[in-house]
């Protein structure tokens, strides 16, 4: 997607989107007509016809069957033309599922999991995908209702709890192709960012090989004793990180936490800086976000961002 | 005050004693009138609350990343502002309205029940207060007006304001039933007699289909609003994972959402269908098919709710059928919009303020019905849905038409409920500020939602367009208020020293402005002869009247008896709540799950229960025949024993619960008996009201009512009786009988 | 075999249906005569035809439920419709007793009519068994005249008014509705003798399974989706043309008329 797109939806880079943007352009421009039309017929109504003083009263037309029965029949023949279209495109955009699922999505109060059975790969509100390769996405929620929504590239569908739902993402050109959270699902609803990053073949598979690693153990004194805080404290929990005793799913994968462009969500970019904000206290910067403030003092603050630092 | 206490009594509008004690003859009015200006004022009221609600949203709004409001309060605000306006503003004012002006248009002294009005009026303030109460009852609710499950649960929302929010929708909802039973009965029993259905203005016609909307779609709502409490406060699971549904709970809330946006869309059709007419100087174009498409509307309206749903993963199949019926509805809406406009094409058309409320009303409603069509296409709704395009959309119809069509209605039944005209020139200017504003706050948010702002979110990313965007949305809120501030300005000026209206001053031709302004308490003291819609049309051209519309057989003019029609009215919306109840049974019957279940019943010992009601049906029936015959003594015989045989029932039910409970299965034990409880629950209960109702009438029968005149009592708490057992017919065939034929 | 080739080759004689189709026909003529209305009838039998012996009821006998529910349809609202409407507009079909001839009888048997042949019971019944089968044949012509009749019997004095047709059309479509959405989205078959797979006499299944997509689950759902939707909107247009009806003005007003 190019930078400075404002009208995403009118903006589709894969072949689903675009079947959606052209049905939109045929369907609006039989609308506008008939707003241009109607609304004409009114503003040449009170042009035309406005009282003066002093004449008389216009002739007590009742109705007229004939006319009726035509502006009955137009609309009828436009709503069936329109569901053709749009049985059509519904068919388009949306292919039916495939039988296994390429990647497993699952929505949390407030972010996004991902996870390529195949592969193995664990990941948190970034999804990579192969361009020129549409992926087979299966949509779940741990909690309430969530709704996956990437403009550029496909229709948005619920993450409905207990009831797994499918999806095609596709896209035909390198690129990220940021996605939000469009059904209404607590306090950070508006914080449930996800970015779709579409990658040529060879550098998905480079990705995927990258991600499957564990994490390399921290060479630096710091990120030492951030490792060893983290063991001890109720970090794990609910975060795992791949090559430490960390396996809990609670919260997001830490593993490659640092090859990320944002952390909690998209709410802040993914810097050192605001890595330290987000451990001094979670709830100043996203409040309501289900991880507490386990008030760590600032020498523990520098080594725990040391060692999330090494997570490439 | 005491000037308007004046001119009201002048126009016998007011008693000596009523001008006394003034505040108590307006908290105690049973007074159709007055009943309607009390609606009116308290949506008033809650119209400030929640546009306060809106301008808070709006200013959050403005610019990227603000942290005017926390996301919590944020969450919170938008939630009551939904809910406010759509239970606390829309409802109310057009209840008000039909209530002040249905029974004068059809020449009738007062709605067919006004002491159920007034208690349907009381219910309004009351739930208002109930919801308002949860800000002070740790928070109000967070979770969007249409509350989708499982966020509305427990364990994702905790607070009580869940519950008031619940308890009070409930407590609206009966007062709207109750409302619209009373139209129903109005309208069809309380007529004057040359006042036949098919000579009824289209504003009373319209009211008339759309309470029987309401009587079909609030009790649906209310099942929900139930079958949350219990999952809520009783551990059930009718939503919430595992075992229950998320998915349930948008069908039935839809089943009740969308004909819920048609109940305020059609009175706002009704007053445009009024107001076009009289300031173009030419009848409607097409009554009939004004009148018409209206049936086709309410019918069409219960068939599309799962448009709200494209998005859930319902399949294509499913998903089209609901295309084709939500494009279907588009069909009769055009029809009606094309008869205004054909009614203004040659006319002599008045730019008065009510007309131009009207007119944007019309051009608005038009851009919202097309905006419709393209949600109605899935594969479109796809992309839009959840956005501020869907945001805009329903702003279109919700303040483009309703809002803009009950200040257009304000202007134009002002003059008769006050006897004063609004000033002329404060009404064009809260016209054009709420035009400008209205305009500018939402035509942009279709763009918005264009460029993937998703609804419901506190605040956004600085991404490109979406700041000024929004700001420029925020500025056109802020012109808005403003017209709201005019607004009340205006009405509290004119109420003070407006012209004299006098008994027609818009020359209007329907039977309200045949009478003073205000009318007296009678409503009428003479009415004029109506042989067609227009009367007054009739009277002031007897050289070129209307063509006669004839009477067509015995709908038009006999009157069935009201307590039988309300009674059926009401028996008609309880079989909406318990079709909903009884779905849910079988929905969670169809899939075995462990624990208790319909084996664990009695159902010897049920059935045997079950023909004791049954048979207090045929005594009742006795009761009803001693009745007519004038025999008081068999009739309260055959009553006493129908009221035996109902509690007989009561003792059976509450052996079965016994049984239940002693063998540990709860509410919440699973989704049998979560459903079992809840339908043989409610039936119950109805069985008791139903108990407590004969009770009465025998009170009255042996104090000695009965003989001296007859009373249509018995009759409708008979029917109201034989339904509560015909309910139970269909409750022990599907509970009892239907495991056993597997 | 090919759908294409289904559709043009898999016709049938009918049963019993042509040969009392060609009585009802002989009976007309002889007891009216040749007239316009004749065009009804035959519209009617065209209708039976299709339900009884076009392809649609190749794919209704244990291929398909959202078959058998169009037959229903066409059997239960088109064809007695059309066979109301082929009567003189003088012929009295007053029913005796007169009980028998309100509304709630009329209602009872059309909505009735719908239900009844959809408890799994019956329903696999007549799939299963061709007298039973014959007999739900014979009882959805039968009730769904006697629903209809309220609405579309010759003489406007036998007919509901207007307003009590609307009701009475609303109320069904309601009742009907119901048993759509229980058929729609219940995960349970009401009909296992088309949730089977059945003996593939016709080599259809393939074509039906794979290149129309219809599984059994969504086999169910379109017959239910069948049952609610064109039904209603049969209703729909039923209601319709009772309001045209009641604000159509006479010619002139009769005499006596309330001014």
């Amino acid at each position: 997607m190019t930078p400075g797109t404002v009208l995403q939806v009118l903006h589709p880079a894969s072949p689903q989107a675009r079947a959606i943007v052209d049905l939109g352009v045929e369907t609006g421009a039989i609308l506008a007509a008939i707003f241009a039309i109607v609304a004409g017929v009114v503003v040449y109504a009170l042009m035309r016809f406005r009282w003066r003083e002093g004449e008389p009263d216009p002739h007590q037309l009742a109705g007229n069957r004939t006319i009726e029965i035509v502006w009955t029949a137009i609309p009828g023949a436009i709503v069936i033309a329109l569901f053709a279209l749009t049985a059509r495109t519904m068919a388009l955009s949306d292919p039916p599922p495939a039988p296994a699922p390429d990647i497993v999505v699952t929505g949390h109060q407030w972010w996004w999991e991902a996870r390529y059975p195949q592969s193995g790969v664990v990941a948190a509100n970034e999804i990579h995908i192969p361009t020129g390769r549409a992926m087979a996405l299966r949509l779940d929620s741990t909690d309430v209702l969530h709704e996956f929504w990437v403009p550029t590239l496909a229709r948005k569908i619920t993450a409905v709890p207990g009831h797994p739902n499918h999806l095609w993402i596709e896209a035909d050109q390198p690129g990220a192709y940021p996605g939000v959270c469009s059904e209404f699902c607590g306090t950070e609803h508006a914080w449930m960012h996800f970015v779709v990053i579409a990658e040529p073949p060879a550098e998905f598979a480079a990705w995927q090989s990258a991600q499957l690693l564990p994490a390399v153990a921290p060479a630096g004194a710091e990120a030492r004793r951030g490792l060893a805080l983290f063991e001890r404290s109720s970090c794990v929990n609910c975060h795992a990180i791949n090559g430490t005793a960390a396996g809990a799913r609670v919260g997001p994968d830490l593993t490659h936490f640092a090859s990320r462009r944002s952390l909690g969500a998209g709410i802040a970019a993914n810097t050192p800086d605001n890595l330290r904000r987000w451990l001094d206290d979670p709830q100043a910067v996203k409040p309501g976000a289900k991880m507490p403030d386990f008030k760590f003092t600032g020498e523990e603050l520098t080594q725990l961002v040391a060692y999330c630092e090494t997570l490439r | 005050m005491n000037e308007l206490a004046a001119t009201l009594a002048r126009a016998r509008a007011v008693t000596p004693l009523q001008r006394e004690h003034w505040a108590m003859s307006w908290l105690a009015t049973v007074d159709h009138k007055r009943i309607g200006i009390l609606y009116l004022l308290t949506s008033l009221v809650f119209f400030v609350v929640g546009g306060v609600e809106a301008m808070l949203i709006r200013v959050q709004l403005a610019v990227p990343d603000s942290h005017f409001l926390g996301p919590d309060t944020y969450n919170m605000v938008f939630t009551m502002h939904g809910t406010t306006m759509i239970f606390l503003v829309a409802m109310p004012a057009l209840f008000g309205l039909a209530n002040y002006v249905v029974p004068l248009q059809i020449g009738a002294s007062d709605m067919a029940f006004p002491r159920l009005n007034a208690f349907s009026f009381w219910l309004v303030p009351c739930g208002g207060l109930l919801l308002h109460f949860s800000f002070l009852a740790g928070g109000a609710p967070a979770i969007g007006w249409f509350a989708y499950a499982p966020l509305n649960e427990m364990p994702y929302s905790s607070s009580p304001g869940v519950d008031y929010w619940a308890l009070a929708l409930l407590v609206l909802g009966i007062g709207s039933v109750g409302t619209s039973i009373n139209l129903i009965a109005t309208v069809l029993t309380q007529r004057t007699a040359a006042m036949t259905l098919r000579r009824l203005p289209l504003f009373a016609w319209m009211i008339l289909v759309n309470s029987f909307l309401v009587i079909l779609a609030l009790p649906v709502l209310n099942a929900a609003l139930v079958m949350l409490l219990i999952d809520r406060r009783l551990d059930a699971h009718f939503f919430l994972p595992p075992g229950g549904s998320p998915i349930l709970w948008q069908h039935i809330f839809w089943a009740f959402g969308h004909p819920e946006v048609y109940i305020v869309a059609i009175p706002a059709f009704g007053i445009l269908s009024e107001v076009i007419p009289v300031f173009a100087r030419k009848p409607i174009f097409g009554y009939e098919f004004v009148a018409g498409s209206t049936v086709a509307i309410a019918f069409l309206s219960v068939l599309v709710w799962a448009h709200h749903m494209f998005t859930v993963g319902l399949g294509h199949t499913v998903e089209l059928f609901f295309v084709a019926s939500t494009m279907l509805i588009a069909i009769p809406t055009g029809v009606k919009v094309l008869a205004w406009c054909a009614t203004m094409v040659g006319g002599r058309i008045r730019l008065d303020t009510p007309m131009l409320f009207c007119i944007a009303a019309l051009v608005q409603f038009l851009l919202a019905g097309l905006t419709g069509v393209s949600l109605a296409s899935a594969a479109l709704d796809w992309q839009t849905k959840n956005s501020y395009y869907l945001v805009a959309h329903f702003h279109f119809v919700f303040v483009g038409l309703i809002v803009f069509a009950i200040l257009g209605a304000l202007h134009y039944w002002f003059p008769k409920m006050s006897g004063r005209m609004l000033s002329e020139r404060l009404g064009k200017w809260t016209f054009w500020l709420m035009a400008i504003g209205f305009n500018l706050t939402f035509v942009i948010q279709h763009f918005l939602g264009l460029a993937g702002m998703p609804r419901r979110v506190y605040t956004y990313a600085d991404l490109p367009g979406w700041g000024w965007m929004n700001l420029v949305s925020t500025v056109g809120a802020f012109v808005m208020a403003a017209a709201a501030l005019v607004f009340v300005w205006n009405l509290l000026a004119s109420l003070r020293d407006g012209e004299p209206a006098g008994d027609n001053p818009w020359q209007a031709w329907t039977l309200e402005w045949a009478t003073p302004s205000p009318p007296p308490v009678e409503n009428f003291r003479a009415l004029p002869p109506i042989r067609s819609r227009r009367p007054l049309w009739d009277i002031a051209h007897p050289d070129r009247p209307d063509p006669v519309v004839g009477t067509k057989g015995a709908p038009d003019i006999v009157a069935p008896e009201k307590n039988a029609t309300g009674v059926a009215a009401f028996i008609v919306s309880e079989s909406a709540f318990f079709a909903v109840l009884v779905l849910a049974y079988l929905y969670y019957q169809a899939t075995p799950q462990p624990g208790p279940s319909a084996h664990d019943l009695n159902l010897p010992k049920t059935g045997g229960f079950s023909l004791c009601l049954f048979a207090s049906s045929f005594t009742l029936w006795r009761a009803e025949a001693g009745e007519r015959r004038g025999r008081r003594r068999a009739m309260a015989g055959w009553l006493a024993l129908t009221i035996l045989l109902g509690g007989v029932f009561l003792v059976g039910q509450g052996m079965e619960y016994g049984t239940l409970l002693h063998g540990g299965v709860r509410v919440g034990s699973n989704l049998f008996a979560t459903t079992f409880f809840t339908l043989t629950g409610f039936h119950g209960l109805h069985v008791c009201a139903g108990l407590v109702a004969l009770l009465v009438v025998l009170g009255l029968a042996l104090a000695g009512d009965f003989a001296r005149r007859p009373s249509p009592a018995l009759r409708a708490v008979g029917l109201y009786w034989h339904f509560v057992d015909a309910v139970w017919l269909v409750v022990f065939a599907t509970v009892y009988l239907l495991p056993h034929l597997r | 075999m090919t759908m294409g080739r289904f559709l043009i080759s898999d016709w049938s004689w009918g049963g019993a249906a042509l040969p009392l189709s060609a009585a009802a026909l002989a009976w007309y003529l002889a007891a009216f005569g040749p007239r316009r209305r004749l065009g009804y009838l035959a519209a009617a039998l065209v209708v039976i035809f299709i339900a009884l012996a076009s392809p649609l009821n190749a794919l209704a006998d244990g291929y398909l439920f959202s078959a058998h529910m169009l037959q229903h349809l066409l059997l239960l609202l088109i064809a007695p419709a059309l066979l109301l409407f082929s009567l003189p507009r003088s012929l009295s079909l007053a029913l005796r007793p007169r009980c028998f001839g309100g509304p709630a009888v009329g209602w009872i048997a059309g909505v009735g009519a719908m239900w009844l042949w959809h408890v799994p019971a019956l329903c696999d019944a007549a799939a299963a068994s061709r007298p039973i089968h014959g007999l739900q044949t014979v009882s959805l012509l039968g009730l769904g005249v006697l629903f209809w009749r309220q609405i579309l019997a010759p003489r406007e004095a036998e007919r509901l008014p207007p307003p009590g047709a609307v009701l009475y059309l609303f109320a069904a479509c309601v009742a009907c509705s119901v048993l759509g959405i229980i058929l729609t989205f219940s995960p349970v078959t009401v009909c296992s003798a088309y949730a089977l797979p059945p003996v593939d006499r016709l080599g259809l299944l393939p074509a039906l399974r794979a290149g129309w997509g219809l599984t059994p689950e969504r086999d169910q759902q379109v017959g239910g989706l069948l049952m609610w939707v064109p039904m209603c909107l049969v209703y729909l247009g039923a209601i319709t043309a009772q309001i045209a009806r009641w604000f159509a003005e006479p010619a002139c007003p009769a005499p006596g008329e309330t001014p």
